[in-house]
């Protein structure tokens, strides 16, 4: 494995441990979605110009404005929760009581 | 230029880690800036100076500007940095999650390989990735109407997450 493919799997495995572990905050796991999100972005971008295939440039950009969306929809999400229990810890989320 | 390129690579993980061992958000956040920095230094070393400067602009000066302050939504009062026990012990386990997959998965042909690309010498105004992204508006317009829908739709989801008086999806009062 090159050094550079080994730089974005281990970031990628390193945000993505970081969302599957508890925390207090919810916007941290927010923050590790986003850099599961930057870490894809990074190889994505590499591929086309070590492939020599231009086109395939389209898909990094694309990534971007999905991950734009979801980035806002979980920043309301935070807003709503401290809107309404005045914090975002995880522990507030508790309708499914199970 | 080849040891440059490696080091910008190390820094991406630390800053990931930095992201991923749980600290306190407001410290979260300086290791996500530092890690989008980094890659952006990382995409232009690598001769894709177009998606490094979308990533500057859209995902550092858009998103992350977002990011930083809505962390003023999460206040602890006895924040944890990267001097604190509990943060030093989750690095230190995740990084041993990575070598012990690196040495199952085998490490071969580690230093064979550069990190040179097809666009990484030289001094080219115009570099592969411009005329990629300009599929997105020739032969890809469909994908790009597509997109923008997504983001416009996005606008009026934010709207009903947010709305107040139990309407709202999360909002009890």
């Amino acid at each position: 494995m090159s050094p550079l493919h080994f730089s974005f799997y281990s970031a990628f495995t390193f945000s993505s441990l970081g969302l599957a572990f508890h925390r207090t905050h919810l916007i941290s796991a927010l923050l590790c979605l986003e850099s599961m999100m930057l870490s894809m972005f990074v190889p994505l971008s590499i591929w086309p110009v070590e492939n020599q295939t231009p086109s395939f440039t389209l898909v990094p950009i694309l990534m971007l404005a999905f991950s734009a969306c979801e980035a806002g929809t979980g920043l309301a999400m935070l807003v709503a929760s401290t809107r309404t229990h005045g914090s975002d810890h995880l522990h507030n989320l508790n309708l499914l009581q199970c | 230029m080849t040891y440059f390129v490696i080091f910008l690579g190390i820094c991406f993980m630390l800053g990931v880690l930095a992201v991923a061992s749980n600290p306190s958000p407001y410290y979260g956040v300086v290791g996500l800036v530092l890690a989008s920095v980094v890659s952006c230094g990382w995409l232009m070393s690598l001769g894709v100076s177009f998606v490094s400067l979308a990533l500057f602009m859209i995902y550092l000066g858009g998103m992350l500007v977002v990011f930083v302050y809505s962390v003023s939504l999460a206040a602890d009062p006895y924040p944890e940095a990267w001097g604190n026990w509990r943060v030093v012990g989750y690095g230190l386990g995740f990084v041993l999650v990575v070598c012990v997959g690196v040495v199952l998965g085998g490490f071969v042909d580690f230093w064979k390989v550069g990190v040179s690309t097809v666009d990484s010498g030289g001094a080219s105004l115009v570099r592969l990735d411009f005329g990629g992204v300009a599929v997105f508006y020739s032969w890809g317009v469909g994908l790009f109407l597509v997109a923008g829908w997504g983001l416009l739709l996005v606008l009026f989801v934010v709207l009903e997450l947010v709305r107040g008086l139990s309407r709202g999806a999360i909002r009890a009062v």
